[in-house]
């Protein structure tokens, strides 16, 4: 059953575009992983990662680049964005960030490239489920959500647009 | 002293704004040509992109039936406790540290935000889209007190720099194409860039704007849905900036109007998929955030800015809403959470989009009662291109009727017109009642259809001699508005009625052989009685004791001009005479689907003994529904009734079910019979052919009814090879004629292919007689 919806959740992301790569649950390697896709950029952001398991974000944030304690400046300049996510959603192939915790909101939404973080144990099979108060201790009727389906997008200038306000590239690591 | 009425620019002049308001019915007529001649290409693309993606949407939705009903529980139990959840969610909102202002009326709204704004020593306020704002005119308000509005979603900024009013309540600039931005943007920015793709047009605006959020003193966005217990926003996107908005400044303002309440967070659930698969056709949108503002995230600042505290100002709209609220048809209109799929799925809309089919701000089905309710009921007249061809109603994911909707209004716009002599002479004639005299000429004209029908059917010849003579068709023009380059289908010789009378009723007597009551329609009765005919030779070589009705109207095309006192008085009689029939344990087959369509869905409205309505919905069908589920009944494959070789036109069809046929599930019964007999068949993926009963007729809506039926045109001449014309099949009366119009060929009702090709085999009443039941509606095939 979780292999199913960790494998509808992959195909439905890469549908909207969102690109998926699947790391066993290791800080160096997951390091290693965040490091070549962010080889080329000169600042990143990285937020927290509150239902990560423990270390991974500390261990990302040695990677080169990484600001710490960023002034506004810096991340309105910042090429990428890393934070966690709370849940990913399998008929969607979306990820679900809760909000709240430090520069989750803006590494998600300021920088051209935005690479969450995600437990493949917290993939749920359709985005009601998140309001379940049984899932995931009812924390997602509690929190400030923002569900992120592929990276922005539109269609008001003629043609389908990917990169508009938000981030232009998504890039899911889908962790165990 | 009369004041003489502005004259109206010539269309390639009109600015979209000089026409937004419709109250003068000659903006309504001046702004169809101007966006058949300048939007129609980028409009028809445009929305049926979301049309199609919608179907695909709710194709992959496991529970989308399910999922539309607990949302219209939702909404409707939200809306009658709806004083509660504004006090709920006032204490919770205040209770977070926000601010909740209620405005009675638009200008309070504006005063109450500009003071915010004024306050904060706000300069620059950016927005994320809100065509609520749009109906409050807000942006001119901020405007006049010197504050910079920098709308942030790339439609609506479009539509700043153009300075024009949505077009579409979720694509506001689509009737703009690439090559139009292009030109417009050149212009009103004076730069040397390309701007030739739509990357180049979005890297341009979004450089601009993205330097308005980093400095942006004030946010203001919409909401989706707003949660009473929790005080949370929902709010749907695709680019971004709605987050941003009410992100990035410090000062949060979401303006929405009182509907959005609902009691619950948890109640957001349904409309988390349901919303995105209606509108933009997706799973989920780009971005869905759940907010309780305000926030914990401190606010972005750029250096040299003074750190600041976040502050958020729910502004909740009533203006006209609480008054809907009260009004027993418009009050259905509050449940609208404004998905558009009621625009995208209207075939009128798909063709002129919102600057024609819509007024100030709100467009399309909805638009009207929206515009009547927030404003004027004047300025809802364009809700006239609404034909009541129904394909919004299964569409719309909180069960709206809309044509309905649409009805009441033309309804109400009718008794504004006026006493009038002939309106009154032709309600009089036509037994309509007293009510409806007030309505104008052409409505009572076409809603009274039945009268003149009777008459030129009493004297055929004469009346087909002069009927299509230039004088009188100049007359009908003048007078009543039908155009006069619709060919007018001639009277019969004889009507089903009369014909029946001359020939005995095969079968009847044997108690064990299915019973029919054919409807007389006035459509079929007075027009197109070869069908009347086909029907009974077809039912009663299978066996079925076949009765006429006797032809009176149903109120079809009374509803359809909004004359409802006489749409309620003739479905009444009519829905008794064919109760007469029903308790002699007889189906109903009616041939003429919009006919069908009043038993099975809209005289829902109009009776008042909804048993009865049930009663009939249950035992009323199309003549070829009918016959697929006798044979199945009788356990006969279709092509041991039917013989393909018979065709008189050969093997090859194309199909055009009609849109009320559709919307009542009648039509794929036909597809299905005639492919199972073995006919290759292509059928049309049109809405509706353009012509919707009456509307195409209409001088008024001529060009606009042809634009229509280009599409279905099209298909047509797409799926023939050429040299090989495919034989045309249309189940409805007018979308016959609309492809006569258009193709210049005949197109035959099924129901006559199916007679012509029906074998000559005896045994088949023989079988039917032996039948385990005669009633084939209560053979575990009655339709829900």
């Amino acid at each position: 059953m979780a292999s199913d919806l960790i494998e509808t959740f992959e195909e439905k992301a890469r549908e909207l575009a969102a690109g998926v790569c699947r790391v066993r649950c290791d800080a160096a390697q997951i390091r290693q992983t965040i490091h070549e896709m962010t080889r080329d950029a000169a600042s990143v952001a990285v937020g927290a990662g509150e239902f990560l398991p423990d270390g991974i974000v500390n261990e990302i944030r040695s990677i080169p680049g990484a600001l710490t304690n960023p002034t506004g400046e810096q991340l309105a300049r910042a090429e990428v964005g890393i934070c966690g996510a709370f849940a990913g959603v399998a008929s969607a192939g979306s990820v679900c960030i809760a909000l709240g915790p430090p520069l989750v909101n803006l590494s998600s939404l300021l920088m051209p490239l935005h690479i969450v973080l995600l437990d493949a144990r917290r993939i749920v099979a359709r985005p009601r489920n998140l309001f379940d108060p049984d899932c995931f201790g009812g924390e997602g009727l509690r929190r400030n959500l923002v569900f992120v389906t592929g990276p922005s997008a539109t269609a008001d200038m003629g043609p389908l647009v990917r990169g508009v306000h938000g981030p232009h590239r998504l890039q899911i690591v889908l962790i165990g | 002293m009369t004041q003489m009425p502005q004259p109206i620019a010539p269309h390639s002049e009109i600015s979209p704004r000089s026409i937004a308001n419709k109250a003068d019915r000659r903006k309504l007529l001046a702004a169809i040509r101007m966006a058949l001649d300048i939007q129609s290409p980028a409009v028809r693309r445009n929305v049926q992109i979301f049309n199609r993606s919608r179907y695909r949407a709710i194709s992959l939705l496991p529970d989308y039936d399910a999922l539309k009903d607990e949302a219209r529980r939702i909404k409707e139990a939200s809306i009658a406790r709806l004083p509660d959840l504004l006090q709920h969610l006032r204490r919770t909102v205040e209770g977070r540290g926000g601010h909740v202002f209620l405005a009675a009326t638009a200008a309070d709204a504006c005063d109450y935000i500009r003071q915010v704004c004024v306050q904060r020593g706000a300069r620059l306020v950016v927005k994320g889209k809100s065509i609520t704002t749009e109906e409050i005119r807000l942006n001119p308000a901020l405007e006049a007190a010197g504050i910079e509005v920098a709308e942030s979603d790339l439609g609506e900024f479009i539509l700043q720099v153009a300075d024009e009013q949505p077009s579409h309540i979720i694509g506001p600039a689509l009737h703009y194409s690439r090559e139009r931005i292009t030109a417009l943007f050149k212009r009103k920015f004076q730069t040397e860039l390309a701007l030739d793709t739509g990357e180049e047009l979005t890297k341009f605006a979004r450089d601009i704007l993205r330097q308005k959020f980093l400095h942006a003193d004030v946010g203001i966005t919409g909401a989706n849905l707003i949660a009473a217990d929790t005080g949370t926003l929902m709010l749907v996107e695709s680019e971004g900036n709605i987050r941003m908005s009410s992100v990035l400044p410090p000062v949060h303002v979401a303006v929405a109007g009182v509907e959005k309440v609902i009691g619950t967070r948890r109640e957001m659930a349904p409309f988390l998929e349901l919303l995105a698969a209606s509108s933009t056709g997706q799973n989920l949108s780009s971005y869905t955030s759940f907010l309780s503002p305000p926030i914990d995230d401190p606010p972005f600042a750029l250096p040299g800015r003074p750190p600041a505290k976040r502050e958020f100002h729910l502004v909740l709209i009533d203006n006209g809403r609480l008054r809907m609220r009260e009004d027993s048809v418009f009050r259905e209109t509050l449940y609208c959470i404004r998905c558009s799929a009621c625009l995208n799925s209207c075939a009128n809309f798909q063709t002129v989009g919102g600057h024609a089919f819509g007024g100030e701000t709100y467009s399309g089905g909805i638009g009207g009662s929206w515009e009547a309710g927030t404003g004027k009921l004047e300025n809802a007249r364009f809700s006239e291109l609404c034909t009541g061809c129904s394909r919004c109603v299964n569409q719309c994911p909180v069960r709206i009727d809309i044509p309905w909707l649409n009805e009441n209004l033309r309804n109400r716009l009718n008794g504004g017109a006026g006493p009038s002599v002939m309106s009154g002479l032709i309600a009089t004639v036509a037994s309509a009642p007293e009510a409806d005299e007030r309505s104008p000429v052409s409505k009572a004209f076409f809603g009274n259809y039945h009268w003149f029908a009777e008459w030129g059917s009493r004297f055929p010849r004469v009346a087909n001699a002069f009927s299509n003579l230039g004088p009188v068709r100049w007359s009908l023009e003048r007078l009543f508005g039908l155009d006069r380059r619709r060919a007018l289908p001639p009277f019969p010789r004889r009507t089903l009625v009369a014909s029946e009378t001359n020939q005995a009723s095969a079968g009847s007597g044997t108690a064990a052989l299915p019973r029919v009551a054919l409807f007389a329609d006035v459509f079929t009765n007075f027009g197109m009685v070869q069908r009347g005919l086909a029907t009974l030779q077809v039912l009663r070589a299978l066996g079925v004791d076949v009765a006429v009705t006797e032809s009176i109207p149903e109120g079809r095309a009374a509803l359809s001009q909004g004359l409802l006192a006489t749409a309620s008085a003739f479905a009444q009689r009519a829905a008794s005479l064919l109760d007469h029939y029903v308790k002699q344990d007889r189906d109903i087959v009616i041939v003429e689907p919009s006919s069908l369509a009043m038993f099975r869905r809209d005289a829902r409205h109009l009776l008042e003994d909804q048993q009865l309505f049930e009663r009939l919905r249950s035992r009323t069908f199309d003549p070829v529904e009918y016959i697929t589920r006798l044979l199945r009944h009788l356990g006969r494959h279709p092509a041991a009734v039917f013989d393909l070789r018979q065709s008189p036109v050969g093997t090859r069809l194309f199909y055009h079910s009609h849109c009320q046929q559709k919307t009542i599930g009648a039509a794929a019964a036909t597809e299905e019979l005639l492919r199972s007999i073995g006919f290759n068949v292509t059928c049309s993926s049109v809405e509706c052919c353009g012509m919707a009963g009456s509307f195409g007729y209409k001088k008024d809506f001529y060009d606009l009814s042809m634009a229509v039926g280009e599409d279905l045109f099209a298909q047509v001449r797409k799926a023939e090879e050429p040299g090989h014309p495919l034989a045309l099949i249309a189940s409805g009366t007018s979308c016959a004629e609309q492809l006569r119009a258009g193709l210049g060929r005949d197109a035959i009702h099924p129901i006559e292919l199916l007679a012509a090709i029906l074998r000559q085999d005896p045994s088949l009443s023989a079988e039917a007689a032996s039948a385990r039941s005669r009633n084939v509606a209560a053979d575990s095939t009655r339709h829900q």
